[in-house]
């Protein structure tokens, strides 16, 4: 057998392998293929303009930085454009101009608190607890490109925090989001990344050890289908 | 005729992922071997493609650059994951085919192939492209390509078992 020979063989059977998944069929529909361009396409031309206003902000931040502003240990939540009013909280929800919800963690306590200040910033939210799953919610099913058209990772974020940048204009239609604590298995760094089957996400929150004791606490970020129930709209 | 600009981009667009989607899901997932991870790939090399669209249309076998970034999205996140913590490493294996087991086999010795000839037999044997097509997309020389497919095809026939043609007859 020459070589032609043997290359016709292996082209056969690598045909029939794929023969084999004709049954198997691209699911994802057009529409959050180009739902997820569009969401990127936006963040991108968003970072290129918060690059061009990086110079002009430093000098205000610098300002900011240097006025006195007392800790707070309360989350606190804040509407687009508005100075941070303390850093030292337990989370922050912060809403952009251009409608992203930032969600900074340092401590998942008052889950009703943040899961109320969601929704009141307009994102369909449902906040659960340590170990209180809420039997209301249901998963919805959804590809990775769906997900980081909707959650964001903020890699730039202050160690200690977890920062989650969620897209509510990235949600399709009744679909909202949830947020939970979990106990991660691993002390390393942070991240953001598929977990099971369906595809829910962790992102690892560094809690200093009087707080995490031995565990590593983690914020699971999933999709779920909306109700009154679960999401509250 | 090829018209510049949007206006016919987003119709071009749906028209070459509802015709080719299907192909290139099943490509990736020779490759990857699990039904999920394949799916995310594929979606997230379209959603690129999506974005560089008028880059995209004008290759010459768009269909070869959303397998190749599919792959090359595999590679990427496989390294990111082991940066990554507390994803409870529970992403599932799925049995990707029902092929036979001859096929499995094959398949099996595919996805252990180093990658620069697992990308030439993927472009070459799969997606059926001329050796000079795939040194272009790979900017490498042809002869390369040769090299890698001859090594490739020599690994991979080791797991195809042989018939011999003298049958012993009654």
């Amino acid at each position: 057998m020459n070589d032609n020979d043997t290359v016709a063989m292996v082209r056969d059977s690598l045909a029939t392998a794929r023969d084999s998944l004709a049954g198997v069929h691209m699911d994802t529909p057009l529409d959050a293929i180009a739902r997820g361009g569009r969401a990127r396409r936006r963040r991108h031309r968003l970072a290129g303009a918060a690059a061009g206003m990086a110079v002009v902000a430093g000098a205000a931040l610098a300002a900011t930085t240097l006025a006195p502003s007392g800790p707070s240990s309360s989350p606190s939540g804040r509407g687009a454009g508005q100075a941070p009013a303390a850093r030292l909280v337990a989370w922050t929800v912060d809403r952009q101009a251009n409608g992203d919800i930032t969600v900074t963690v340092r401590q998942l306590s008052d889950p009703a608190g943040l899961q109320s200040m969601l929704r009141a910033d307009g994102v369909p939210a449902n906040v659960t607890a340590l170990g209180h799953p809420d039997p209301s919610c249901r998963p919805y099913p959804m590809s990775r490109a769906l997900f980081t058209s909707v959650y964001q990772a903020d890699k730039t974020a202050a160690s200690g925090d977890t920062v989650l940048v969620i897209q509510p204009s990235a949600l399709p239609s009744g679909v909202g989001v949830q947020l939970g604590a979990a106990v991660g298995r691993d002390a390393g760094g942070r991240g953001i990344g598929r977990a099971d089957a369906n595809q829910a996400v962790h992102h690892a929150v560094h809690q200093p050890a009087h707080q995490a004791g031995a565990h590593n606490s983690v914020v699971r970020a999933v999709l779920v289908y909306a109700s009154q129930q679960c999401t509250g709209s | 005729m090829r018209v510049r600009g949007m206006e016919r981009g987003p119709r071009e667009f749906a028209e070459f992922y509802e015709s080719t989607r299907d192909d290139c899901l099943r490509i990736v997932l020779l490759n990857v071997g699990d039904r999920h991870l394949a799916d995310d790939l594929v979606a997230e090399a379209y959603t690129r493609a999506w974005i560089s669209w008028r880059h995209v249309r004008e290759l010459e076998v768009p269909r070869a650059w959303v397998v190749r970034t599919a792959l090359n999205t595999h590679v990427s996140w496989w390294r990111r994951r082991r940066r990554e913590v507390a994803l409870g490493d529970h992403d599932t294996a799925m049995p990707a085919e029902q092929g036979t087991a001859v096929s499995r086999d094959l398949v099996a010795v595919l996805r252990r192939l180093p990658t620069r000839q697992r990308e030439v037999v993927t472009l070459r044997l799969l997606l059926d492209l001329d050796t000079e097509t795939t040194a272009r997309i790979l900017r490498i020389a042809p002869g390369t390509v040769g090299a890698h497919l001859h090594k490739a095809v020599a690994t991979l026939r080791a797991a195809i078992p042989v018939h011999d043609s003298q049958e012993i007859s009654k």
